[in-house]
């Protein structure tokens, strides 16, 4: 199976990114049309209401308008410069719209939500491996805060787990990652 | 770079693009970003953390959220000016984000509303004054109701009438959904005392004075909720 086949080709978005730095609005549309039903499932997954995902969308779009010019071609990796856009957007949102998760219910909701398109994102070479060395406990702290876009104190919550701990192996997990994936990267 | 700032720039920049730098953290942090060198250490994380990316069921958004972006970026308007525009807007943005991260954590009420309306039964946008005992005048919300005519190339500006000395512009005022607005400290002192609202129609992308340059249209009381 082609695991790229639902998602635009890399090389057309680098390409209406291009034209919207030179503010082709035209482009811009095509752009919104191909990427936003992906960005907007993505903002869904971290803000969870609606009404406040379509508000975090328009700001999306309105950001990768703005810093069209700042995408870099060569690069690459056109769609996740955009999901990035959407992931600190997100952040800051949560942040106004003052967001906490009530009880244990969210967890539940999390572990329900089916991935529809395994690896449709390029990962980084080894990435399975390194994250794979990483114990259980940090997977999951790494994947709330990266994914669900939770705080330390909120997946201390969410996990039942004390927060120094959440703290520490969120930092000693992200330099095991870094450690792992050079490492793998120089003997590969 | 020092190689102690080294690491604390990498923990901190990992900490960011992973999401769990917060608040003013966060903040500060993205003031470093203007380093190419600290850009740099950002972007490998970037790279690094894109694999924990999901793979997710598409969701088609709502045909509004296109349409407010349309309107915020002025991309249906007259082409020479969006550049100008975009700049003003992309303060404007700022000012209000700085605002934003401000916030307190209790949460505001309304403190006062005005209706823009041409009568009863034709209401063009609500606006609800957001603060509390303290500061009355924290944000704003606009909402836009009934369509209000507009030509080509121009934008309806949403004003203070202080009670003392010029208006105060508030911004733009969607052609529909709804804003939301941190309020500058120039404008909650602009509200402070102020007893009405106004509108005018102003180019695309707002007043370049800083004062209405076009006619007033619309005047509304502004009443405590």
């Amino acid at each position: 199976m082609d695991r790229n086949e639902s998602l635009p080709p890399e090389i057309e978005l680098a390409q209406l990114l291009q034209k919207c730095a030179a503010r082709d609005s035209a482009a811009f549309r095509v752009l919104y049309d191909r990427t936003s039903p992906i960005l907007f499932a993505r903002l869904l997954r971290m803000l969870r209401r609606r009404s406040v995902a379509e508000e975090a969308l328009q700001e999306v779009y309105v950001r990768i308008w703005e810093r069209a010019a700042q995408y870099e071609a060569h690069r690459g990796r056109a769609l996740a410069w955009m999901v990035t856009i959407a992931r600190y957007c997100a952040i800051d949102l949560m942040r106004r719209e003052r967001m906490t998760l009530v009880g244990d219910d969210a967890l539940a909701e999390v572990a329900d939500e089916s991935t529809a398109e395994p690896g449709a994102f390029e990962k980084p070479n080894h990435f399975d491996d390194c994250i794979g060395q990483l114990s259980e406990n940090t997977q999951q702290c790494l994947t709330l805060a990266f994914v669900e876009g939770r705080s330390h104190d909120e997946i201390a919550r969410l996990t039942s787990n004390p927060l120094g701990s959440v703290k520490s192996w969120i930092r000693r997990g992200l330099i095991s990652l870094k450690d792992c994936l050079s490492a793998e990267r120089q003997t590969a | 770079m020092k190689s102690s700032n080294r690491e604390l720039v990498d923990r901190l920049a990992a900490e960011y693009v992973l999401g769990t730098l917060r608040g003013r953290a966060r903040r500060r942090f993205e003031r470093w970003l203007v380093s190419p060198q600290v850009r740099g250490i950002v972007n490998d994380w970037e790279l690094r953390l894109s694999g924990l990316e999901p793979s997710l069921q598409k969701v088609a958004p709502p045909t509004k959220v296109w349409q407010g972006i349309e309107n915020r970026l002025d991309l249906a308007g007259s082409r020479r000016s969006t550049r100008r525009w975009l700049a003003v807007a992309a303060s404007v943005l700022a000012v209000a984000m700085v605002g934003l991260f401000m916030l307190r954590t209790p949460p505001l009420a309304a403190t006062a509303r005005a209706t823009i309306e041409a009568d009863p039964q034709t209401i063009y946008w609500n606006v609800e004054l957001l603060g509390d005992s303290k500061n009355p005048a924290q944000e704003l919300t606009v909402q836009a109701r009934s369509p209000h005519p507009l030509e080509s190339g121009k934008a309806h500006e949403l004003w203070i009438l202080p009670a003392q000395g010029n208006p105060v512009s508030l911004g733009l005022l969607p052609a529909s959904g709804r804003q939301h607005l941190v309020l500058t400290a120039a404008q909650r002192q602009a509200l402070a005392g102020a007893k009405q609202l106004a509108v005018s129609l102003e180019p695309a992308g707002g007043s370049p004075t800083g004062l209405p340059t076009g006619p007033v249209i619309h005047v509304a009381p502004l009443t405590t909720a």
